[in-house]
Order: structure tokens, then sequence, then C-alpha cells
């Protein structure tokens, strides 16, 4: 639907040098947000910019009819919508796309590469819902980062979580996936129950994880980002590319519609060629 | 607004009525199922679909789309599930659409042309053709047809030779002089005449010191490219006697003004969907306004009114 929302909090979530915000809005599309799913938000009501940015919803509140958007100021997009305030209102456009989908039941794996970790909180919180067994993976560049991105809602869960820093400042040195490979090859799953496994990171560290447990056996899915105009299926910007998997085809997805949500088998990882 | 008198919005383009002159753009309104939800079809004048080439096409690959000031690069490289793929998993919803449906056709040859052209015709579900041959995403092909005034009519000429639809040509903004192409296609036997397409534009990434577009070049639109497109509208007005479909960064009922009184007969909202789902309606509405507030009892009335008067002609 197409929606005005009220900016109920607006603010940097945590040190200001890592440039994350937090965006809280006030609409009846909190109703039907799922996990993984997106909003196309206006950030300025004349050209500059052009196009609406899309951002994926970090926190859901049914109840207050809230939800929380989380975005890393990075370009012009983003320096506008950081001047919002609270008690303005933003068009927007949503809940889009398709989300996470939950396992019927055993455990879910999450994995995060930096702030990839935004969309998966709402799919923690509904797995807890859902008496599943939840764990965290997250990679970040050191120590401080993680406070800044929101690891308080993360520990509220009591959900175990790993953490991988580039310098070592926390958790185990290197990136997430050298983590979780040194975790599985030790702690391998029952080959007859394994693990749902959602990613949300840089495109090389999704493919590598979704690789990695895909030959384990686990159901991946992972959340793909591409430049959107649209954001309704209509203009064929947001394309990702993916193979049939009885066929093998090639065959674009559009990730704004059928997205931005894939299955990890099906998505072909020829991006930054 | 109650007690003044409804303005006739329905305008006529040749063969090819419509209901009210507001349109949407090929390539910005997918098969017309996409955006319904926010703009209810039956309310437009039409629609154009996706463009479509005889074999399926995976287009460019992404990314396909940078931002520029006021405007947006694009670079899809006309993907298209292929002619027969549409003739069986879109054309029976397309045909059920309560508006006015104009299949965009392109190709890479003369041949590819002949058969798109072929296989639309009165009844199919479609109801006119816009021919792109003006698309500046493709290497070969496309937009060479429009950019040669011998090639453009010949293309015309056997479209024409192959539906009993209306024709419409679309030009490309990319030609030294628009008329001569304009001119062109109406001595092919264009019925109608759309501009304008997407202006070749380029973005670099300054951190990355490379093109932004993976296809390196792109086509520009959004109201970046409107002055261009007016100037062009306004130009064609004066030169041929075809009805013109002006299109190029519209989002608002003054810009859909403005494009009429160059001389356009219908408008295309394509950008501004992206920006505002709810355009289409709002500019219809504004151009109903309009014409009460300055007494037209027909939306006709104001096409070409900033044209310059031809000799002979009254007041």
């Amino acid at each position: 639907m197409l929606d005005k929302a009220i900016i109920v909090a607006h603010g940097y979530l945590g040190d200001e040098k890592y440039q994350i915000r937090r965006l809280v809005l006030k609409t009846e599309i909190a109703h039907q947000a799922q996990p993984g799913q997106f909003v196309h938000l206006q950030v300025a009501g004349g050209i500059d910019p052009l196009l609406r940015r899309p951002l994926s919803i970090a926190d859901i509140d049914k109840e207050r009819q809230e939800f929380t958007l989380l975005y890393r100021l990075k370009g012009h997009g983003t320096q506008v919508l950081a001047k919002t305030k609270v008690g303005e209102s933003l068009n927007l456009m949503g809940p889009l796309g398709r989300g996470f989908s939950l396992p019927a039941q055993g455990e879910l794996v999450l994995v995060a590469g930096g702030i990839g970790v935004f969309p998966l909180l709402p799919l923690a919180k509904e797995a807890l819902e859902h008496k599943l067994k939840v764990s965290l993976y997250w990679g970040g560049a050191e120590a401080g980062f993680f406070a800044s991105a929101g690891l308080e809602y993360w520990q509220k869960t009591g959900i175990p979580i790993r953490f991988s820093t580039m310098d070592g400042s926390m958790g185990s040195k290197g990136d997430v996936f050298e983590l979780l490979q040194k975790d599985f090859a030790q702690n391998k799953f029952a080959p007859a129950n394994p693990p749902a496994v959602a990613v949300c990171g840089p495109h090389p560290m999704m493919e590598k994880v979704s690789d990695y447990f895909l030959r384990l056996g686990a159901r991946v899915e992972v959340s793909l980002e591409e430049r959107m105009a649209c954001a309704v299926g209509a203009c064929l910007g947001c394309v990702c590319t993916l193979k049939d998997e009885s066929t093998g085809k090639l065959r674009r997805g559009k990730v704004c519609q059928e997205g931005p949500v894939f299955k990890g088998e099906e998505v072909l990882w020829d991006y930054g060629q | 607004m109650g007690s003044e008198k409804k303005v006739n919005m329905e305008v006529r383009l040749g063969p090819l009525t419509l209901r009210n002159p507001v349109l949407t753009c090929s390539g910005t309104y997918g098969f017309g199922e996409e955006y319904a939800f926010y703009c209810p079809v039956d309310k437009l004048g039409g629609i154009t679909l996706k463009g479509l080439t005889p074999e399926p096409r995976l287009g460019n690959p992404p990314p396909r789309l940078a931002e520029t000031p006021a405007g947006l690069l694009n670079s899809v490289g006309l993907e298209n599930p292929g002619l027969e793929e549409f003739c069986q998993s879109y054309l029976p919803k397309v045909r059920q659409l309560p508006t006015t449906v104009i299949a965009n056709i392109a190709g890479f040859s003369l041949q590819d042309f002949e058969i798109m052209a072929g296989a639309f015709q009165a009844g199919c579900g479609v109801h006119a053709l816009e021919i792109n041959i003006s698309c500046p995403n493709v290497k070969q092909g496309g937009m060479h047809f429009g950019t040669h005034p011998d090639s453009a009519e010949e293309v015309i000429a056997l479209v024409k030779a192959k539906t009993n639809l209306p024709v419409i040509a679309k030009l490309s903004p990319n030609v030294t002089d628009i008329v001569e192409i304009a001119k062109a296609v109406q001595r092919g036997g264009a019925d109608i005449i759309s501009l304008i397409n997407t202006v070749l534009g380029m973005k670099i990434d300054v951190e990355k010191q490379k093109p932004a577009l993976a296809n390196l070049v792109g086509g520009l639109s959004g109201p970046a490219i409107r002055p261009v497109a007016v100037r062009m509208v306004w130009q064609v007005a004066q030169a041929v006697n075809l009805p013109i479909i002006g299109m190029g960064g519209i989002l608002t009922w003054e810009d859909a003004v403005e494009f009429m009184l160059a001389g356009a007969k219908a408008v295309s909202i394509g950008t501004g969907n992206f920006i505002n789902p709810l355009a289409p309606l709002e500019i219809l509405e504004g151009l109903e306004e309009y014409c009460q507030r300055h007494g037209y009892a027909s939306v006709e009335e104001i096409v070409g009114l900033a044209l310059p008067k031809k000799e002979g002609q009254g007041s």
C-alpha cells in the first residue's frame, strides 16, 4: 500500500562514527509486514533525489503499529533522509517483496555480514515465537561496530550470538565465514535434521556461506540487494540471475518482487563482473 | 467544481481513440498488472507494455540503474519473455485489462519487426503497436533504425504492411534532426508518433573509477530530459500531420499540459510512476481541472496552443 508514515524516532543508533541511524515509523503497514520484506521510501518531496529508497524492515511492533528501519549514511539519498525529524511524515510503499520463510521445526541459523544483520531481527523474533532454536553468526569490522548496529536488540532475544571481527577485537578473528567453517566442522548437525539458514550481507560473503551450507544439506535463504526504481516488478531495474533448479536454464529474477529473499541454490552469483 | 461543465477527456489519435490522454510508457509499467494495486488501469487512457522481441532476452547484467540529478539512467537491454511466451502466459491476462493496451515491439533486423508486427492484429487483445526504433541499450539494431531516415521509413512501412493495428513510431532523441526522422516515419505510413525515448547518457562512479552501469552507457529519463522532449514535440508537431504522444520526465499535470500545448494529443508517464505510483491519476485530475478553469469543453482544444499560428489561421 501507499501510506504516509509518521516519524516517531530518528537518530544515530550508537556511536556516530559508524553512521548508522534508526528510524521508527508509525503506519498501518506495520500490521502486514513480514520478516525480510522492505518499504520503498520517498526521502524528499521533490526531485532531489528523484527515486525512492528501498530499506529493509529491521523491527516490527504490530501492537503499536510501528516498524523500525536501520540505515547507514552512505550516499545523497540517506543524507537527505537523515534530515527528517520526529513528527514529520514520510511517503512510503510497502510492505514489499517476498521475505524469509520459517522452517516448520528444528534449528534456524542466521548469518550476517556487517549491517546485513538488519532484516534478520524480525525473523529471529518470529522464529522464537514458533519455538525454534535460533542462533546468530555476525561478522563486523571491529568490536565497536556491533553496539552501534543494534546489538542490544539482539541481546534482548536471548539467542546465542557468535561474533567475528576482522581485527580480532571481538569474537573470532577473521570473517564470519571462517568462523562458521570452524564451528560446523566441529559440531556437525545431524544429516537427518539439517538447520535452516538465513543469510544477509555482502554478496561474496553470501555466496560462500550459501554454498557451504547447501553442500551440508541445509535449506538456505539469502537476502539480495540491488538498486531499485519501481520496486513493484515493472521496470526490471533490480534483477539478479537465477538458475532453474531442474533445467539449469538461466533467467532474471526481480529482486523487488520475487525477492529480496531467494533460495540459495537458485542464485547465480554473477555480481561485480 | 460541481457546478462546472464536465470536460470531454476523450482524444482521437488518428485510428486510435483513447478515453483520456494519459498513458503509461513502455518499460515502466511491466505488462499492466504490476501497478494495478496502486493505480487502477481502467482510469487510464491506456498503458504501453514492456518492449517485446521475437526471441526471449535476458537483457543486460546488473547494475542496470544509476540515479543522476533529476534523472535516471537505465540499461535494461530489452529483457522480455519473447513473443511465444508472451502470447501464452501474458496475453490472456493483458486481454482482460479494462483499458487501451499498446504493445511495444522491438527487433534487431527487418525480419524481426516483420515477425512481431505480423503477430499482432485487430482483436488479438492489444489495440495498437508502438514500434521501438529507438532503444539505446542494445548493441545493434534498436536505435539504429530510428537514427537514419531511410531505415526508419523502411521499418514503419514494413510493419504497416504486416498489421492492421494502428502503428505508433517511437522516436529517439539521439539524432541530429528529429524532424527529419518524423517526416520519414510519416512517409512510411505511421499513424501516430510517440516521443521521446531516453537520451543516451553515462555516469561514472568516482570512487570505483569506472562506469556506474554494467552496460557502461544507458538511457536517461526523468525531469532532467523534459525540456529536450518538449522542444522535440514542439518541432515535430509543426513538421508532420500525425497525432503525437508526448513523453519525457512528466511528473505533474503542469508537465502534461506543457506537452499538450507543445502539440501532443496524449501524454505518457514513465519514470514518474516510480516516484509516485498515483502520478497518472493525479495528472488526469489536474488536466481536467485545468480545462475547466480555462473553459475548454474538450481536452483536445489545448493541443498545440503554444505553437506558432499558421498563416491564414484565425485569431
